[in-house]
């Protein structure tokens, strides 16, 4: 299928030039007359019982304008996960007990920050310390506490998957291996720490400015601990300094400056610092991890049991979609005959893990990848040979989640072999270099509705007006990743008017049609793509009748919109220009405006995603054996994206996924002493690789035109994030003969491996 | 905590410096780039009520290197400068490696080298480096002047020997004969914009016949100071070194060392690896001097 000009470009992000000449403005640059700065007082330790807090030094501070405790507040719990109300298990602010070091206690607001800093340091707090638990081996142990006393266990959630007949497929396995992983904490990261103001004009009315991924769900779960309509609260845009799973919840800093927003009758804003950020914020799962897989002699898989516990901290944040996940994707790529998962989220006194990038899938790839790479040694199988046996194709079908409409999973595999030069550097060996695969599939949005919207997924409302241009309004939020350039692209090739010429007003709860559920797993381009598609259609479809009245047509005839025109297609000379059009359809309609609603929700798509991206990645390493260090050469990446709608916001999202894949298998680890503290709060300590570290990459796009898509478009955020650490990994392994089976691997532990330290 | 006020003096000479440094006694800091100072006190660990800047002083950015004398380092001449001078790079590979790979672009453009030796961190960069060049500090107060070696400078992690109401004016390394060969090498987990885990410097002088005149080597984030290791060089001083007297002298190095296990490496790795740089370094500064005039 051809698509229009605009689509598949590579089109500099339009928010860009703004961004680097630091005109955009983010939450913290905002500042209103009389605004007070909040602060916030949390948990210096990891379970205890908050027996008593004195604010009277802190109210009677000069300057303090509000102190607020968790006896303060409505006590409405909230979390993502609406639809199971049983798992909305946390509140702005703690009530009788702490459960992590960071867990927020008490919240000030000040003329100005310094005078809300001391306030804090003024609040005394008196707790009684309780027995910790920081793994999901004691949390799961026999007789340990509980974290939350209302839960039965500190299970918090279980998913089962089971299709197949296990027991006779792995009797039926000539090779079986059994292996268990653990893969470590990392932190998104995103440049910009958490920020926002809250202003509330009218009595019981209240505006947010945040740094959100997810604008709807701000907006709902506030307006339930605030005890509010969701009418009364607006959630509006800033420009996000990233997100990557990290921002997609209310968070108690949101709740505290509304709150006391709407107390004060004054803005109130809150922004984080990095050691906040780093010492308290959510994070990816920690997880153990068993896997069993059986395969027939000659590399057909057969069977996989898969068990997993999740290490979720204190609160479930985004974890049970991380337990299903972690299942779906422990599956994914290749056809296993039968399957069985068995994933518990387990509460522990840690910083809750949450959504981050690719949530679940990088911990299952890591491991199913790892043990196809093994399998592939033992088999004494080319570790691709062994992949494309086993490749998910278009057409296949997973039961109960989801049948593939599109995929290039094979050709990846093919592509990737192809361009890193697999076969001749694996013959030809050289000390201390390695090659290694991994290979990655994703999700593109969503279909499970956790937070039990009553709204269409996704909205977009289109105007047109007859000075040529047009305006798209949608709830959908560019948190760096480049919706609001790709959404303007489509909106251009469906209108065939330039991109320029559009306006986009976005973020805003209160303006823009509901809803859109936010960014987060991949769904921002599909879902929000074909919602404003469908506005486009809806606008077209008023303006064509202009076209047929004005030129007699015969009604056979088809219409095109491209370059400003609007045109007969058999014949483009006789048309109107699209200004032109808009003003004789505004005439026809006696005045009222052009404007048209879209939607989109997935529909017989299965219980997981309406479509799937696959993709395959070769690492090149050099391993000093002195010091163990290790020297990522070089990326190879082949991935299916389905019809990409704008090249470089696919390549930026190729690289920066490469950074942080980097910086999971060998350098970033939030380390955690026994009291349940993080240590390394600074960027010096919690080690991200800079762009010096970076390697030169080569990629390959395979193209593949999805249909549920729009323009044939698939994600292409997430999922390249993932085959990144097992693909390092391997090519260490090939390097120098250690396998990485407890992430990351650091230069001591490849020394180990080697016995060149005791 | 919030910062709390202070006051910036900018005088324009040592005297003026040394005047201001005995008048508010009480509560002053010298600042250079303030890479390490400002951090401090953004945190509260320092709280000082005036800070007496020497980025205007004449003179005190001045890098001069003269046959014979060696290299002269001013109090305030910035890092990235000292990585750029012609002779540095010739004559002091090991402190032109120091000066170009250490903290960032930015960092190394603010900070001095007098500053990083005084904040006396474990790890710093130009410590084991200058060690191994033999340096000296030229230290003045109100009173006079006095040569510091820098061996006996460093007193424990932040410590020094300097007094309150004297800066470093100026770090002197004596010239290179010919024959010389020195080199620095830093570990760290990332390669860029890090603090390293574990740093080694050497320099070896050979005489005519390949046999070692003198022999310095020293050791950076591996003891609460900065380090010679008197052991090693004597292991290696009138020998023609080859590989089993490197690997024995790397050995004396491994003893020399005190390390911990923190957050950037185990005392374990860290000693294995003062062993393997220790050996490269060796290695390296023996093909250099071999090489002729560095
Ligand atoms: C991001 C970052 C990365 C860093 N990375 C590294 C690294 O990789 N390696 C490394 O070694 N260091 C590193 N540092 C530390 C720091 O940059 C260096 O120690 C630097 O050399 C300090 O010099 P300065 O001029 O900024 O010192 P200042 O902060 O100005 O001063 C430091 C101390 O020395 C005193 N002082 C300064 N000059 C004199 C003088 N002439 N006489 C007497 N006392 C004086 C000051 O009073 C103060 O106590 C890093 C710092 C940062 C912020």
């Amino acid at each position: 299928m051809k698509n229009p000009a605009i689509i598949g470009k590579s089109i500099p992000r339009m928010d860009a030039p703004a961004k680097v000449t630091g005109r955009a403005l983010y939450a913290d640059d905002l500042k209103m007359p009389a605004m007070l700065y909040g602060k916030i007082l949390r948990s210096p330790l990891a379970h205890a019982l908050i027996k008593r807090i004195d604010v009277s030094r802190a109210k009677a501070l000069p300057g303090v304008k509000d102190v607020i405790t968790g006896a303060d507040i409505p006590q409405v719990k909230y979390g993502n996960w609406r639809l199971v109300p049983q798992s909305q298990d946390e509140l702005a602010l703690a009530v009788d007990k702490v459960r992590f070091v960071g867990d927020e206690v008490a919240a000030v607001c000040a003329i100005d920050a310094d005078t809300a800093q001391h306030a804090i340091e003024l609040i005394e707090v008196e707790y009684e310390e309780l027995p910790l638990i920081l793994s999901v081996e004691e949390a799961t142990a026999e007789g340990a506490g509980l974290i939350h006393d209302e839960s039965k266990g500190n299970v918090s959630l279980v998913r089962k998957i089971d299709y197949g007949d296990l027991e006779e497929m792995f009797a039926k396995a000539d090779y079986i291996r059994e292996d268990t992983f653990k893969v470590h904490p990392v932190q998104h990261a995103y440049l910009e720490p958490c920020s926002c103001v809250a202003h509330s004009e009218e009595a019981n009315r209240v505006t947010l400015w945040t740094s959100t991924q997810t604008p709807y769900i701000v907006q709902c779960l506030l307006a339930s601990t605030l005890g509010l309509p969701e009418n009364n609260v607006r959630v509006m845009k800033v420009q996000v300094g990233g997100g990557f799973g990290g921002k997609m919840e209310l968070r108690p800093w949101e709740f505290c400056a509304s709150f006391m927003a709407m107390r004060t009758g004054r803005p109130v804003k809150f922004t984080l610092t990095r050691a906040d950020e780093l010492a308290f914020g959510r994070r990816r799962h920690p997880m153990s991890i068993y896997s069993k897989v059986g395969f027939t002699k000659d590399g057909k898989l057969l069977a996989k049991d898969f068990q997993v516990m999740l290490d979720g901290g204190a609160y479930n944040a985004m974890g049970p979609t991380a337990t299903f996940l972690c299942g779906t994707f422990g599956n994914m790529l290749y056809n296993y005959p039968a399957y069985r998962y068995f994933g518990r989220h387990v509460y522990t006194n840690k910083p809750p893990a949450s959504a981050m990038r690719g949530f679940g899938a990088p911990q299952a790839a890591f491991v199913a990848e790892t043990q196809m790479n093994m399998a592939a040694d033992d088999l004494g199988i080319d570790p691709i040979d062994l992949r494309i046996k086993n490749a998910m194709q278009t057409g296949d079908v997973i039961p109960d989640v989801a049948t593939i409409s599109s995929c290039g999973f094979k050709e990846c595999l093919e592509k990737v072999r192809e361009i890193s030069g697999w076969d001749a550097k694996r013959k030809d060996p050289k000390p201390g270099k390695g090659l290694g695969i991994g290979c990655f599939s994703f999700i593109s949005g969503g279909v499970f509705n956790w937070f039990n919207t009553k709204y269409n997924f996704s909205a977009a409302e289109v105007s047109v007006y007859e000075d040529g241009t047009a305006q798209l309004a949608t709830m959908a939020c560019d948190i760096g990743q480049g919706p609001d350039t790709a959404m303007r692209q489509i909106l251009a090739a469906e209108l065939g008017i330039p991109i320029e010429n559009i306006r986009l007003i976005a973020m805003d709860t209160a303006t823009t049609p509901k809803a859109d559920l936010g960014t987060w797993g991949s769904r921002v381009t599909l879902m929000n793509g074909n919602a404003v598609i469908d506005a486009a259609r809806k606008i077209k479809e008023m303006l064509i009748p202009v076209l047929f009245e004005e030129m007699d047509l015969n009604q056979i005839h088809d219409i095109g919109f491209e370059d400003g025109r609007v045109f007969v297609k058999a014949n483009p000379k006789k048309g109107l220009t699209f200004g032109e059009c808009v003003y004789k359809a505004l005439r026809g309609r006696r005045g009222e405006p052009l404007t048209a609603r879209g939607f989109y929700t997935p529909r017989n798509k299965g219980l997981v995603s309406p479509a799937f991206s696959f993709g395959a990645q070769v690492a090149e390493v050099d391993v000093d054996t002195g010091t163990g260090l290790i020297k990522v050469e070089k990326m190879y990446t082949a991935h299916d994206c389905g019809m990409p709608i704008n090249k470089m916001a696919v390549e930026g999202q190729l690289e920066g996924a490469i950074q942080m894949g980097l910086g999971y298998a060998l350098m970033e680890n939030l380390i955690m002493d026994d009291k349940g503290r993080t240590l390394n709060t600074t960027f010096l300590d919690y080690k991200m690789p800079t762009a010096e570290d970076m390697p030169p990459g080569e990629s390959a796009d395979v193209y593949t035109y999805e249909p549920e898509g729009p323009y044939g478009a698939k994600e292409a955020g997430e999922g390249l994030a993932i085959p990144t650490a097992p693909a390092i990994t391997h090519a260490v392994h090939q390097a120098t003969g250690y396998r990485c089976m407890e992430t990351p691997i650091t230069p001591e532990k490849v020394l180990r491996a080697l016995n060149k330290i005791k | 905590m919030a910062m709390p006020e202070f006051q910036v003096h900018q005088p324009k000479t040592v005297e003026d410096v040394l005047d201001l440094l005995g008048r508010h006694r009480s509560s002053v800091k010298l600042l250079c780039g303030g890479t390490d100072l400002l951090i401090k006190m953004r945190a509260g660990a320092q709280t000082p009520e005036h800070l007496v800047s020497l980025n205007r002083v004449a003179g005190l950015k001045t890098i001069s290197y003269a046959g014979g004398d060696g290299l002269v380092i001013g109090g305030a001449a910035r890092i990235s400068q000292v990585g750029k001078t012609a002779e540095v790079r010739r004559l002091y590979p090991g402190l032109a490696h120091a000066c170009s790979v250490m903290a960032t672009v930015q960092i190394r453009n603010m900070g001095t080298v007098a500053g990083n030796l005084v904040n006396a961190a474990p790890s710093a960069d130009t410590a084991a480096p200058l060690l191994a060049y033999g340096a000296s500090l030229v230290a003045v107060e109100r009173g006079g002047r006095r040569q510091i070696k820098l061996v006996d400078f460093f007193t424990g992690p932040g410590l020094t020997v300097l007094e309150p109401g004297e800066m470093v004016e100026a770090i002197r390394v004596p010239d290179v004969s010919p024959r010389s060969g020195s080199c620095y090498l830093r570990l760290s987990a990332r390669s860029k914009v890090d603090i390293a885990a574990v740093g080694v410097a050497g320099f070896l002088n050979l005489d005519l016949e390949g046999k070692v005149i003198r022999c310095r080597l020293a050791l950076g984030s591996v003891a609460p100071t900065p380090l010679r290791c008197p052991e090693a060089e004597q292991i290696l001083e009138g020998q023609t070194p080859d590989e089993k007297l490197i690997a024995q002298a790397a050995a004396a190095c491994v003893r020399a060392s005190r390390p911990i296990d923190d957050l950037r490496a185990t005392a374990a790795y860290r000693r294995a690896m003062v062993q393997v740089l220790a050996q490269r370094v060796l290695t390296q500064s023996l093909d250099m001097a071999k090489g002729g005039t560095p």
